[in-house]
């Protein structure tokens, strides 16, 4: 599935639910399913800066392709960089360098990705991207 | 005191619905919301009597100008000051803390000591730190003990020959401690030559404010914590004092006389307000001590010790929540939480899909929490327009959002 593809589906998913504590819901579950983050990995080098609570993002790359595994010490920001997490492994670097996708624009998620809270997903996404271009150079 | 359901019809912002439910405003420790009153007040200044003041020689700005140096004359009464004169407007508390800063430390000498708490806001610290670093001052902490007081006989071993100003909290927007500033100020004054300056952000919206009885040097006071609008705040010190301090800010307004290559200053408190000060907000803030006046401080005062009473008895009852309050008989109503295992941020935005505003974070206070271990709490504050039921949807909402973030 493309950047794109994945992208559509969590929009699709996520405006199933009507109201913000459903959609909260669904990223604390996200949350629940991300167990596989090694806790001696929660170094400061892989610390996200900008969120409110502590979030880290690690990437691999195996066969040409990004992965990245996610953590964080809050549940609805660690069900937030699992989703994005998601979205971007498994794709070849220029793939994300190229992404144009503003997922604050694409996702209905009330607050969490309003302009006053923006920087936490932001930052998220330009860690990812940041990887990305160093490997695509 | 007026009923609180009538309050808060003066507040149009409690009409909105927020994710389907009422809005419970738990965050007056961050701004308070405002009154009608308020914002009619800054609409008729705008609609019918805007003019620059201090300057026009037409009718416009001798109506501006008056209502503009009236406000100082509210404040006066108010906070019980000598004189009007005393009332320098400021754009907010930190401004007025980064000129106490600025004007009192390039006096001092290398070495000399300057006295604050572990539990400031960033405002009544981080201006301290860069004058300190700049006139090479040191600064010393008075401790918080396990009741989230301040720590009385550790501040008088602080106390010594170099100590030159003591600046402290008069409310905390953490633990609504009340520190004793009569019996701090009569420690400081009997041990050293020190000024003392009191950051009345919390304190002056909530609790009757008398300068003179308290015997301090200087107050700071954030307009918008007190029904006024953002932008405008106010410096209250000693005429005495003021007449000795430079301008920290030149410019415009501010002049007695300006040749090529020299000024002289206006009186006080002109000298302190350099170019066209914020004179709608100052006038909205006039408008917002009226409305206080009004109720009467007494009465404000009354309502948030009651009400504290009630949420402090209601938040303790809710399982695996730690709460940051002072344990003294009286405190201000304001509650910083935690909860074992779930993230502050979680809880708060938890609480908002339950139309229930808190803030969640450091609340300008970091090292404090550094201090407690940690990393973040939500925080709830009652004002004037809160009442039992307010804490009552809190407690509710908050025993919901650990339900769904376990």
């Amino acid at each position: 599935m493309s950047i794109e593809e994945k992208v559509q589906k969590y929009k699709n998913i996520l405006s199933i639910f009507p109201n913000p504590q459903e959609k909260y819901q669904y990223l604390i579950e996200q949350a629940k399913s991300n167990t596989d983050f090694p806790i001696e990995l929660r170094r400061d080098e892989f610390k996200v800066s900008g969120c409110q609570s502590q979030v880290w993002l690690v990437p691999e790359e195996k066969d040409n392709r990004l992965f990245f595994k996610s953590d964080s010490d809050a549940l609805i920001a660690k069900g937030l960089v699992t989703l994005i997490a998601s979205i971007y492994s498994d794709e070849p670097a220029k793939d994300i360098v190229s992404s144009k996708i503003d997922l604050m624009e694409e996702f209905e998620l009330g607050i969490i990705l309003s302009p006053a809270r923006r920087n936490g997903a932001f930052s998220m996404l330009k860690t990812i991207k940041e990887f990305a271009s160093k490997l695509a150079d | 005191m007026k009923k609180v359901e009538d309050i808060k019809k003066d507040f149009p912002i409690f009409n909105r619905i927020i994710n389907g439910n009422k809005l419970t405003y738990l965050d007056s420790g961050a701004t308070s919301q405002k009154p009608i009153q308020v914002i009619d007040e800054m609409s008729n200044v705008y609609l019918t009597h805007n003019a620059n003041v201090h300057r026009g020689t037409y009718v416009l700005s001798a109506e501006t100008t008056t209502k503009y140096e009236d406000v100082r004359n509210k404040l006066k009464n108010f906070i019980n000051a000598n004189s009007s004169d005393e009332i320098i407007f400021t754009k907010g508390c930190t401004e007025g803390f980064n000129f106490l800063a600025n004007a009192l430390c390039k006096d001092l000498k290398a070495g000399d000591e300057i006295i604050l708490s572990e539990i400031e806001h960033h405002a009544n610290l981080v201006p301290w730190q860069m004058a300190a670093k700049k006139y090479d001052l040191k600064l010393n902490f008075i401790k918080i003990d396990a009741s989230y007081n301040l720590d009385v006989d550790h501040l008088e071993s602080l106390i010594n020959n170099n100590t030159k100003l003591v600046s402290i909290v008069g409310e905390s927007n953490i633990s609504g401690m009340l520190p004793d500033i009569n019996l701090i100020n009569k420690i400081v004054k009997s041990k050293s030559s020190a000024l003392m300056i009191v950051d009345g952000a919390q304190l002056v919206p909530h609790r009757k404010i008398d300068v003179q009885k308290l015997g301090i040097d200087f107050l700071c006071i954030s307009g918008h914590k007190m029904l006024g609008p953002t932008g405008i705040g106010v410096v209250w010190g000693k005429k005495q004092l003021l007449e000795k301090l430079d301008p920290v800010y030149g410019g415009g307004d501010m002049i007695e006389q300006v040749f090529y290559d020299h000024s002289t200053w206006a009186p006080v408190p002109h000298k302190f307000e350099a170019g066209t000060p914020p004179y709608v907000e100052a006038i909205g803030l006039g408008a917002g001590v009226d409305y206080l006046t009004n109720i009467g401080m007494d009465e404000v005062e009354k309502h948030s010790d009651n009400l504290r009473k009630y949420a402090k008895n209601k938040l303790e009852s809710i399982d695996r929540i730690n709460i940051i309050h002072s344990q003294h008989e009286v405190a201000g109503c304001t509650f910083a939480m935690s909860v074992d295992g779930i993230h502050a941020t979680d809880i708060s935005l938890m609480l908002d899909t339950f139309g229930v505003a808190v803030r969640a974070g450091h609340h300008c206070v970091q090292p404090f929490h550094r201090k407690l271990n940690l990393d973040a709490t939500f925080r709830a504050t009652g004002y004037i327009y809160n009442d039992e039921s307010d804490f009552e949807v809190l407690e509710n909402a908050i025993k919901e959002s650990i339900k769904l973030l376990s």
